[in-house]
């Protein structure tokens, strides 16, 4: 039992680190919502190895796990990263190698080399959106319970704007159930993997992004003066902060267990990622609401920084499976007949 | 990261499943799943008698050192242990506060002699501790001990004079663990003593306080000029906050998982009543019960993520501040939601005078949960300035 991460592991998440906080600046995030797009990020990314970490090195990628980069993805949070790298390395190329054989020989080595992008398309909330649709070469869509691969050029793909301006959200038409039956790639377990992930990747990036709220609360409140005072040394500011503090704190071994269940197949890996989203976004939530009160109204303006990573948390509170869907998935289980109750059985 | 155990700990897991199985009957049938918290006033003897049987087999104090008479159990083993136990129904331990607490302090902190006289009696669940912290004045300002410790030269003897309160199983113990002042003129955390006390003696008074439930587990501890040998000091004059926060140190240890697996049988119960009575149709208390879910599972996460780190630094680390918050305010929500899920059986008493039902005294006892062991208030002003380092607020 180790609930550690190795050295290099740290090491990797550390040298990550250090170019998103340098490169990912809130003025380049906002730069990118007002124009919509930044060809070199996707090029700076693909140069560093992240584009292509979980391709198999066969593949030409560094093959890594789902535990390698859960730390990445708080990190892409941290710094709310306008680019889609944790839907690239955490679900569209996992499932590709899902899918195997010559989609996957074909497709990864030009993710890794940044030369395509591919999307992915499924998940519970009705209507689907599919995230950067328009940038990705090819799509793997949800039909009538399959994964289809599709060329987005034989397709309608309509512009759905997101509240956080650096989420590209489409609606995918022109892909008719059973229209093309040969394009039908993979099936259930597939697409179940692909929602896990998909969660994963934004209880991950929850993670990074209540951090960041935080940081930015705790740094005003300890400037901002009232009544003579710093107002981050009253109690009912503390307070607000604190509790953050340890939902944020206490969120992170779930996730961490989650991206071990999913990188080792664990028979209630599906579980465990609604334990780690439904903690993640819980604390991002928490974090939003308290530190916007903590800003006082300068927090609901467009000039402080802060609603770009609230913005960013509120969206991936929903995305792949909102609250009441993994709620559901959680308390289905509990109330099986035949579920396990009583202590022990935990890892 | 390796999430799991192996081959050797499910062999430990089949050790102690076994011997529980096979010596949890009989005379101990009757105990089983009782002497938890809001019933730990319940079957005192037979729970001792109980802890000698732990002993007989050794299963007590697995997690100390085997030269002090443990099995030097690892996390991976004491986290089995309790699940195993709980799993059986284990009965709540009146040797806790002597093995969790007493004994790793006296193993980091006291003289060979003091280990010597009372490591064995917790070992062999003999000889029962309670803990002498909190004051009349002395409660979320801990530091402001009243209680007086004066050395009589005549006698050589530590003289103990002052009030503790809130102290569970008082009655039932054999010693105490008391912080009180060496220097007269000292303030705050400076000054104080940490010593070892034989509760049968003429200079301690113990006052049962009844509690909201009708039972009483806490007490008021008079001392009037209590003694204790000039031997039984932890550590020197002045150090006993130091010695106190080593204490809670190892409070945060691998005893939460133990607590954990309590709380995992509470909320089982609680899933059972909802099948039983229809609650677990309804969409609200589904849903509720899922966050109970999560919330254990991500309690369970964190300590073994927590034990898994530096354990041996017994120094109040931030995640000891964030547990306390966490497990109270998580478990004082279980409590309400088990009368939820009772419905209008949630008020009825079980039987006259005042006799409550497990769910009932889980409801009562956990309105305490967020008081007791630092407010959840205090825990925050902690994790602020502490962890967060945020401006500190002037204190008096």
């Amino acid at each position: 039992m180790d609930f550690n991460f190795t050295q290099d592991q740290l090491l990797f998440r550390d040298s990550a680190r250090d170019f998103l906080r340098g490169e990912i600046t809130p003025e380049r995030v906002r730069a990118l919502w007002e124009s919509g797009h930044d060809e070199s990020l996707w090029g700076q990314l693909t140069e560093l190895g992240l584009v292509g970490i979980t391709v198999p090195e066969e593949h030409g990628g560094l093959g890594m796990s789902e535990v390698d980069f859960v730390l990445l993805a708080e990190e892409c949070g941290y710094v709310a990263l306008p680019a889609p790298l944790v839907h690239t390395a955490l679900v569209a190329a996992p499932a590709l190698v899902d899918i195997g054989g010559e989609l996957a020989a074909s497709w990864l080595p030009r993710i890794a080399g940044g030369e395509a992008r591919v999307a992915v398309g499924t998940g519970p909330a009705q209507p689907l959106l599919v995230e950067d649709a328009d940038r990705a070469q090819l799509i793997l869509l949800e039909r009538a319970g399959a994964l289809h691969a599709l060329d987005p050029a034989d397709l309608t793909l309509r512009r759905n704007d997101s509240m956080d301006g650096s989420r590209r959200l489409f609606t995918v038409e022109g892909a008719d159930e059973g229209a093309d039956e040969g394009a039908a790639v993979a099936d259930a377990p597939a697409i179940a993997a692909a929602l896990n992930r998909g969660g994963l990747g934004c209880a991950a990036q929850a993670l990074g992004l209540a951090q960041r709220m935080l940081d930015l609360a705790v740094a005003y409140t300890a400037e901002r003066k009232q009544f003579g005072k710093p107002v981050g040394s009253f109690q009912a500011v503390k307070h607000h902060m604190a509790n953050v503090a340890v939902k944020l704190e206490y969120a992170r071994a779930p996730v961490y267990r989650a991206s071990w269940s999913l990188a080792k197949d664990h028979p209630d890996a599906a579980r465990h990622v609604s334990h780690a989203k439904l903690a993640a976004c819980e604390a991002a939530a928490l974090a939003a609401k308290n530190c916007i009160q903590a800003h006082g109204a300068m927090g609901y303006t467009w000039e402080v920084d802060l609603h770009l990573y609230m913005k960013k948390a509120w969206a991936l509170a929903g995305a792949w499976g909102d609250t009441g869907f993994h709620k559901q998935r959680i308390s289905n289980a509990l109330f099986e007949d035949d579920a396990p109750l009583g202590a022990g059985a935990t890892f | 990261m390796e999430l799991k155990f192996s081959p050797e700990d499910e062999h430990f897991r089949k050790e102690i499943a076994d011997w529980l199985a096979e010596h949890l009957v009989g005379e101990f049938a009757a105990i089983r799943f009782r002497g938890g918290p809001g019933d730990e006033h319940m079957y005192p003897e037979e729970r001792k008698a109980w802890e000698q049987e732990l002993a007989a087999g050794g299963w007590t104090c697995i997690g100390w050192p085997e030269a002090f008479g443990g099995r030097g159990a690892s996390i991976e083993q004491q986290v089995i242990f309790h699940e195993e136990y709980a799993r059986a129904g284990g009965p709540g331990r009146m040797g806790h506060i002597g093995e969790t607490l007493t004994g790793p302090t006296l193993i980091a902190f006291g003289s060979d002699e003091q280990r010597e006289r009372f490591l064995p009696g917790i070992r062999a669940g003999t000889r029962f501790w309670c803990q002498g912290y909190s004051e009349p004045s002395a409660g979320s300002d801990l530091a402001n001990v009243k209680t007086k410790a004066v050395f009589d030269e005549a006698s050589q003897r530590w003289l103990i004079s002052g009030q503790k309160v809130w102290t569970s199983l008082a009655h039932e113990s054999d010693h105490c663990f008391v912080i009180a002042r060496t220097d007269p003129d000292s303030v705050g955390h400076r000054g104080l003593g940490f010593f070892l006390l034989d509760m049968d003696q003429p200079g301690i008074t113990v006052r049962p306080i009844e509690q909201m439930t009708g039972t009483s587990e806490f007490n008021e501890v008079f001392f009037d000029e209590a003694h204790c040998g000039a031997g039984d000091i932890v550590g020197a004059p002045g150090d006993g906050w130091k010695v106190a926060m080593g204490l809670l140190g190892f409070e945060r240890g691998v005893s939460t998982l133990g607590q954990q697996m309590l709380f995992q049988n509470e909320l089982d119960d609680i899933i059972r009543e909802a099948k039983r009575n229809g609650a677990a149709k309804d969409p609200v208390i589904r849903q509720r019960i899922a966050d109970a879910h999560v919330g254990l599972k991500i309690m369970r996460y964190n300590s073994m993520r927590t034990l898994s780190g530096n354990a041996d630094d017994g120094s109040l680390q931030p995640e000891a501040m964030i547990y306390k918050l966490y497990w109270s305010t998580w478990h004082r929500n279980l409590g309400k939601l088990a009368m939820d899920v009772l419905g209008p059986e949630a008020e009825i008493c079980a039987a006259p005078p005042y006799e409550l039902s497990r769910l009932q005294s889980l409801f009562l006892f956990s309105r305490a949960d967020t008081i007791y062991g630092g407010t959840n208030q205090v825990q925050r002003n902690i994790i602020a300035e502490r962890a967060l380092n945020m401006p500190r607020e002037p204190r008096g």
